[in-house]
């Protein structure tokens, strides 16, 4: 069971680290505008 | 005879049927944006395009962005490049991104063009060495979007701010959520796989250790609003919420501390993850609002040719520059852009925008007009006494937002049952503490009162107004109704007076000749005529049959009284009865033609032929065909519909007739001012609608229950409005007003299941059978029941 807490402790850090990611994304303004790009991929150049 | 019938292959831009006169579009902005469109070879706008509109330009040079002043305050310099954010106008699609999005292949030395859909802002980026902005905007103006300078940065600022904390809110809550689903199922499956003791404990503690720091953050702004509700003493929907989830946060935190009882983690972090999402969709579509000084800006235009006293010589100015005494002249077509008195020349005003009468007005020197009217006829020279939010319309506009402000929210349903739910929930609680205490320990006492207040916590109930709403406003923006704020439609749910302005809410709008006594051949004499002139009569009479062959000589114009001329070998005299008939014979019909016409509310025009009376034409703003219907059906719903028009009272008690409505029920007359007072009189006892369609709408629109702007309002009217109907069928109306009625019955559905729900928990919960596994099961569960609840209402046609 010892490996369980480890394997704990490094799926929350992992699930540490995707929260910081997702907080950087939107500090970054990355989903400040969701109307917009979802329509400029239909564009095919 | 048919006025042009066989025009049936319909604008070349849009598709709408050509009026007589025109060979290919409807109308100049159509053909406009079509040129545009063609000579930079973005023909693929029409195969992204989703709902064909009609194309609005102006003839505007913008040479006021190009000013020192302008470019001060809104262009950035970067290195080589300058930078500005624009407002267009008219965004409705994809296309649209992509039209605007391909200008740097039209205009040389324009960057990069970034559009954000959503707040009807482009960002440019342009090099100043090889062209200006001016060009920028003039080819944006060509393509269909008239631009303003963008003033919503502090909004903006402010919106962004929110709208990530509360993102980065719902991330965190999400990936708790998902974590302690994993450590739960874990807990849960060692329930019937004898897991040790000191597991079991560890993955307690690793929950708790995720659970109060994430929660705690994420839940915040429910506690928040709980607070400051207490604090005020009102009732809100996050009060129960929130002693729920601080409840079952404590009670998991001592029990897991104590090493016995139970832990709600995972339900709580489902329960938090679910309303924040609610919470920021409903935000979303509440974000629509404008400012009372961007509205201005829309109406009224940005710049004015100033007059040099000295020189006479006329150039483009700033409006911000103009002072009292000032002189502007403003051009045919043009919008008068300042208060002020009439100087020189004498035309005809369109007043249209801002007392919604039909018929233009006569206007010569001495003359008051005011901003945001529009010069039909002939060029006129102005001296200004107002500009900005000084002139009328502005203080109008100003009268918008104040009143909007004072709208007292409406005491939402579901706040009112949070109320009686707090009592019930904290007295049974209470109950169940004192009698589990008595029978067998406080410390089992405890147990089942806290859990009768997580298991309790109303999610369902939170969520069943939102995911309702929500549900209905996407069905109605698919059907071309765009509601803005989400209790609009709670506040049209109960039937109560409804105001309807006449001028382009009941009728087109726009002046057209709807009947004819005598000689119908003198018709396209008439036309050929009248074919010159601006004149919103004679364009009437222009579009009712093609014109005659050859072209008008000896044309004379008198204004306020007509047009003669010569077309051919014939003598022809048009206009006010009383004035042809000194050009020719009347004959005995005049007077009765004249008589007959005025009774049905419309302006008699006479047409005399070579010195003889032939015919009197009747023009008027024609009903819209489904009008009568949609009146009719609204009373049926249980709405009282009213006119409330400023057109001539005449003409109003005609229209009312036509459509039903009772002549007490009609008043026409009325300034935007006396809208208002007849809208909050009428608010006193009844839950009151205003339908309209112009500025002189948009205050009363403001001050009542909820505001319906229709297809081609101004600008104005559409903020101000909660409803705005794109397609011009006034039929939507009633789509509305059973929309909203369903999505009430809706809420109340959801919320009936949802206090189902947390009867049975709540059952459960106080005679001590709760078990964490079957809530963490039945909380979620309920949710479930309310999203299919609402996905299956019949709002907007979402059931067949």
């Amino acid at each position: 069971m010892t490996t369980m807490y480890v394997v704990l402790v490094l799926a929350l850090l992992g699930a540490a680290g995707a929260v910081f990611a997702f907080v950087w994304v939107v500090r970054s303004g990355q989903l400040d505008d969701v109307d917009t790009p979802p329509r400029r991929i239909l564009f095919d150049d | 005879m048919t006025v042009a019938a066989a025009r049936l292959a319909g604008c070349a831009h849009c598709g709408l049927a050509i009026p007589a006169g025109r060979t290919e579009f409807c109308c100049i902005g159509c053909e406009v944006v079509y040129g545009a469109i063609a000579r930079h070879g973005l023909g693929k706008f029409y195969d992204l395009r989703e709902t064909p509109a009609p194309a609005h330009t102006t003839t505007r040079t913008y040479a006021e962005l190009d000013d020192p002043a302008f470019e001060r305050v809104h262009v950035r310099r970067q290195g080589a490049l300058a930078t500005a954010a624009l407002y267009l106008e008219d965004l409705r699609c994809t296309a649209c991104v992509w039209l605007v999005e391909s200008s740097p292949t039209c205009v040389p030395g324009l960057g990069q063009v970034r559009l954000d859909l959503g707040r009807s802002r482009v960002d440019v980026e342009w090099d100043p060495a090889t062209c200006k902005l001016s060009q920028i905007a003039q080819h944006l103006d060509r393509i269909g979007h008239a631009v303003h300078p963008y003033r919503g940065f502090d909004r903006d600022r402010q919106h962004r701010v929110e709208d990530r904390r509360l993102l980065t809110r719902i991330g965190v809550a999400g990936a708790a959520l998902g974590n302690l689903m994993l450590l739960a199922v874990a807990l849960y499956a060692g329930l019937f796989e004898d897991m040790s003791v000191g597991d079991t404990t560890g993955f307690r503690w690793a929950s708790m250790l995720v659970a109060v720091p994430a929660l705690g953050y994420a839940a915040t702004p429910f506690f928040r609003t709980a607070l400051g509700a207490l604090r005020s003493r009102r009732l809100h929907l996050d009060l129960p919420l929130s002693i729920g989830i601080a409840a079952g946060l404590i009670w998991g935190s001592a029990n897991t501390i104590r090493g016995v009882g139970e832990i709600y983690f995972d339900s709580l972090s489902m329960l938090v993850f679910l309303l924040l999402v609610a919470r920021f969709v409903v935000l979303r579509h509440q974000r629509r609002a404008s400012t009372a000084a961007e509205l201005l800006l829309a109406l009224t235009p940005s710049r004015a040719r100033r007059v040099d006293p000295s020189t006479g010589v006329s150039t483009d100015v700033p409006v911000e520059a103009l002072l009292p005494d000032d002189v502007v002249i403003v051009l045919v077509g043009e919008t008068i852009p300042v208060d002020g008195v009439v100087t020189r020349g004498t035309s005809a005003i369109d007043l249209g925008l801002l007392s919604g009468e039909s018929r233009p007005v006569d206007v010569g020197f001495g003359a008051r007009v005011h901003a945001g009217t529009v010069n039909v006829a002939a060029p006129l020279e102005i001296m200004v006494t107002a500009t900005g939010e000084a002139t009328r319309v502005g203080a109008l506009v100003a009268s918008i937002d104040a009143l909007a402000q004072r709208r007292a929210p409406i005491e939402r349903l579901v706040d009112r049952i949070a109320g009686r739910f707090v009592a019930i929930v904290t007295l049974v609680a209470a109950v169940t503490f004192v009698a589990w205490s008595a029978a067998i320990s406080l410390g089992v006492g405890a147990e089942h009162a806290m859990a009768l207040l997580v298991v309790t916590c109303p999610c369902a109930l939170a969520l069943a107004t939102p995911l309702a709403v929500t549900i209905a406003l996407g069905r109605a923006a698919r059907r071309g109704v765009l509601i803005k704020g989400a209790d609009a439609l709670e506040r049209m749910a109960t039937p109560g007076v409804m105001f309807v302005d006449k001028t382009g809410t009941l009728t087109e709008g726009k002046l057209a000749v709807v009947s004819w006594r005598g000689d119908l051949d003198a018709a396209p004499l008439a036309a050929a005529l009248e074919a010159g002139s601006n004149h919103p009569i004679a364009r009437a009479l222009t579009a009712y049959v093609p014109p005659a062959e050859g072209t008008p000589t000896n044309v004379n114009e008198q204004l306020g009284r007509g047009m003669s001329g010569s077309i051919g070998p014939h003598r022809v005299v048009v206009g006010a009865p009383s004035w042809v008939a000194t050009q020719c014979h009347p004959g005995s019909q005049l007077d009765t033609w004249v008589d007959d016409l005025a009774t049905r509310g419309q302006t008699p025009i006479a047409i005399a032929v070579d010195g003889r009376l032939v015919a009197v034409a009747g023009i008027a703003d024609p009903i819209r065909p489904d009008a009568a219907a949609a009146v009719h059906a609204l009373e049926q719903l249980g709405w009282n519909v009213r006119i409330l028009s400023g057109d001539d009272d005449r003409v109003v008690q005609v229209v009312g007739a036509e459509l039903g409505l009772l002549p007490a029920s009609c008043r026409g007359g009325i300034t935007p001012e006396g809208k208002t007072a007849a809208v909050l009189a009428a608010k006193v006892d009844h839950p009151v609608v205003m339908v309209g369609d112009g500025v002189n709408d948009a205050a009363a629109m403001a001050a009542a229950t909820a505001g319906i702007a229709v297809s081609g309002s101004a600008e104005v009217a559409i903020e101000a409005a909660d409803i705005y109907l794109r397609d011009p069928a006034i039929g939507t109306i009633v789509d509305v007003a059973r929309g909203a009625r369903d999505t009430l019955a809706t809420i109340r559905r959801n919320l009936r299941w949802s206090l189902v729900y947390n009867l049975l928990a709540g059952t459960l919960a106080v005679t001590g059978l709760i078990h964490p596994l079957i809530a963490a099961i039945v909380m979620p569960f309920s949710s479930l029941t309310v999203l299919a609840s609402s996905l299956r209402s019949r709002a907007f046609g979402g059931r067949r």
